[in-house]
């Protein structure tokens, strides 16, 4: 076999080591091509489909931890022809994002099963859908190929549509589909474009010999107004999966339209992996600038861009917060406002070297597990509301200290954490995020971007108090004397189990082991200078030179 | 002798691009904005091509993104196009600022 590859003269074709590093996703598909046969040996059982899903998603995550030996520092870049830098990227940051969505997906899923399970007679297409989505989630946390990164946007984009949609007979969720679709399609064809001007201008889709070409133009003043059009163009395309302000038009209507595990499931899954997209793309410009040897405030425009932005998806997210009775849209603003909260570390990650500064890394992802904690939590107490009173309205949660107070607390727990109170896991993610942002306010020209992102993060949090706690008012403190009602064991148990790790997080992490996460967080990421390495190709021996031994990083064009 | 160059690709392919959100910002019918969005595909296409015809690097990225275009165009239209009939089949209309019971 090996031979008669050779003789076609194939440039390349992958081993199984190399395999292995693609074994999560591999493993997903394989639970979509079981979720499809299933049905035609055993019958048609939504619930069967639903176990399947919930056993990949773990068997995914287990596959995906087993990855951390391998990559010990930095990561590997694989899957390529070019041994320079592969289509894809694997390191601990992926490994660690993957564990996120897939943890989630596992939580959605037992949604899934204690609200439609009963009801759904489409539940194989349904989670193949998901699955599908997180198979492209998890692409998009691991590339910086700007083919590879159109491509895993789509592979997200195209199931959540259909997902969105997947209540046929109901109006509002195929309005909600078509806008998605509609918003959705113009956003991916423009960041086409802005891709292909990119292209047409350094001839290569690696974002890090991109970031360097970018920064030679910028600090020369050549193509300026071009560079900004193509780069809008193309964050614009991943804004749009964060829903960030101005891309987030589909957000709320999408939210209130679908079915609440799916808007559940969008709420952080394709936030998160934008999100880590948006960094690492973000933070390759930076290091480009400093391979190309400029000066490594080229890209400030970029980052003041960037944290404009950001406080504007957190301001609006929150102002329009106020109006909303549908506690879903009311989630939808808060999503946005809190996908505000992590850009700004968008504005951090343009210098150079922050990704592997610990803290900025380290924000991040307790930001992002926080908010995956807490969303599902909140989501969860809504949902049972939801099939319980049929509405889905604040209203619906009136007297729910009384009627059913094991919701209420968790629920209590959860908007407090969305807020950032202390001595929830939200707090301690908005001060890790503030100290992040402060930790670079001395060191630059951009500090008065960082000072001013600080205070509106601080005024941010204020100012979306007081629309959280509508909903615990309703709770406790208005009562129309509705009936009781008996809550579903499993969900009580999912609320309060994050509501329990909400807290727990909270404490430990107030005074605890800072420093080791941000020692840990150090080393999460492949700083995106090693994926500029040529290697020979003729050299076997596949390890980028690093001045430290430990430092290695694997490229896959050498491992034939 | 007029000789084609790049440039004569690029304004094509930039005029095409325009026609494209123009229908995407002025049609209200579903189907015609789509058909927006698969004027800007092309576009790209016209894009990547041109730009690896032209290169003085040799390369096929720019083309085999180009193929990756194509399909993804397919699957979204497929999508797209599924979605469309849903809500036909809701309201009778694919008329988006028909679409009136979100308030967004």
């Amino acid at each position: 076999m090996h031979s008669l590859l050779a003789d076609l003269e194939l440039s390349w074709y992958p081993t199984l080591t190399e395999l292995g590093w693609f074994a999560p996703e591999l493993a997903l598909v394989g639970t979509i091509v079981v979720i499809l046969v299933a049905p035609l040996i055993l019958g048609r059982s939504a619930l069967r489909s639903a176990r399947i899903a919930f056993v990949g998603a773990l068997v995914t995550l287990l596959l995906a931890c087993n990855l951390v030996g391998q990559v010990s520092t930095g990561g590997l870049s694989g899957l390529a022809p070019e041994a320079a830098a592969g289509m894809l990227i694997l390191d601990k940051l992926t490994i660690l994002v993957k564990v996120i969505i897939m943890l989630f997906l596992a939580g959605v899923t037992a949604l899934w099963v204690l609200g439609s399970s009963a009801k759904e007679e489409f539940g194989e297409e349904f989670f193949v859908l998901m699955l599908g989505s997180a198979l492209g989630m998890s692409l998009m946390t691991s590339t910086l190929n700007l083919l590879m990164i159109a491509v895993a946007i789509e592979a997200a984009s195209l199931p959540s549509y259909s997902i969105v949609a997947f209540d046929k007979r109901n109006r509002k969720s195929a309005e909600a589909a078509l806008k998605y679709v509609v918003f959705g399609g113009i956003s991916a064809a423009i960041m086409l474009y802005g891709i292909s001007l990119i292209y047409g201008m350094y001839h290569t889709l690696n974002v890090v010999a991109i970031g360097e070409g970018l920064a030679r133009d910028l600090a020369a003043g050549t193509n300026t107004v071009l560079i900004g059009m193509s780069l809008f163009c193309v964050l614009g395309g991943i804004m749009f999966k964060i829903a960030a302000v101005p891309f987030h038009f589909w957000c709320p209507d999408v939210f209130e339209g679908a079915k609440i595990e799916v808007t559940t499931w969008l709420s952080v899954a394709s936030k998160a992996a934008a999100l880590v997209l948006l960094l690492r793309l973000v933070d390759a410009f930076g290091n480009g600038a400093l391979a190309a040897g400029e000066s490594i405030l080229t890209y400030n425009g970029l980052a003041w861009g960037i944290g404009i932005l950001a406080v504007i998806s957190c301001t609006w997210g929150n102002f329009a917060a106020y109006r909303q009775n549908n506690v879903k849209r009311l989630l939808a603003f808060s999503s946005i406002a809190h996908a505000g909260y992590m850009m700004m570390l968008g504005a951090v990650f343009t210098l150079p070297g922050s990704s592997t500064s610990g803290k900025p890394m380290a924000a991040l992802l307790l930001y992002l597990i926080m908010y995956a904690i807490m969303n599902l939590g909140a989501f969860t107490v809504a949902a049972i509301v939801s099939w319980q009173t049929k509405s889905e309205d604040v209203s619906a949660f009136s007297g729910l200290g009384r009627r059913a107070p094991w919701l209420a607390v968790p629920m209590v727990c959860c908007l407090a954490s969305l807020v950032g109170l202390p001595p929830f896991g939200g707090f301690i993610a908005k001060y890790w995020l503030l100290l992040a942002l402060g930790s670079k306010s001395a060191e630059t020209t951009l500090g008065t971007l960082y000072w001013f992102l600080i205070i509106m993060a601080v005024v941010n949090t204020l100012i979306s108090l007081f629309f959280y706690f509508r909903i615990i008012r309703a709770m406790f403190l208005s009562d129309d004397q509705q009936p009781e009602f008996r809550p579903p064991f499993f969900g009580t148990a999912m609320a309060n189990l994050c509501a329990v790790l909400l807290v727990l997080f909270g404490v430990v992490m107030l005074n605890g082991p800072k420093d080791l996460a941000y020692r840990y967080a150090s080393d999460l990421y492949m700083p995106a200078r090693y994926l500029t390495k040529q290697v020979d190709s003729s050299d076997a021996a596949l390890v980028a030179t690093e001045p430290t031994p430990e430092v290695g990083v694997a490229t896959a064009g050498g491992a034939r | 002798m007029l000789t084609i160059g790049l440039m004569h690709y690029l304004i094509l392919s930039a005029a095409i691009f325009c026609c494209g959100v123009f229908v995407m910002m002025t049609k209200r019918n579903a189907i015609g904005i789509l058909i927006g969005v698969e004027l800007v595909l092309n576009s790209v296409n016209i894009n990547f091509i041109a730009f690896d015809r032209y290169s003085l690097v040799p390369g096929f990225d720019g083309q085999i993104t180009a193929l990756f275009v194509i399909v993804l165009a397919a699957a979204e239209a497929a999508v797209a196009v599924a979605i469309c009939m849903n809500l036909y089949k809701n309201i009778n209309t694919i008329d988006v600022d028909r679409g009136d019971a979100l308030h967004g």
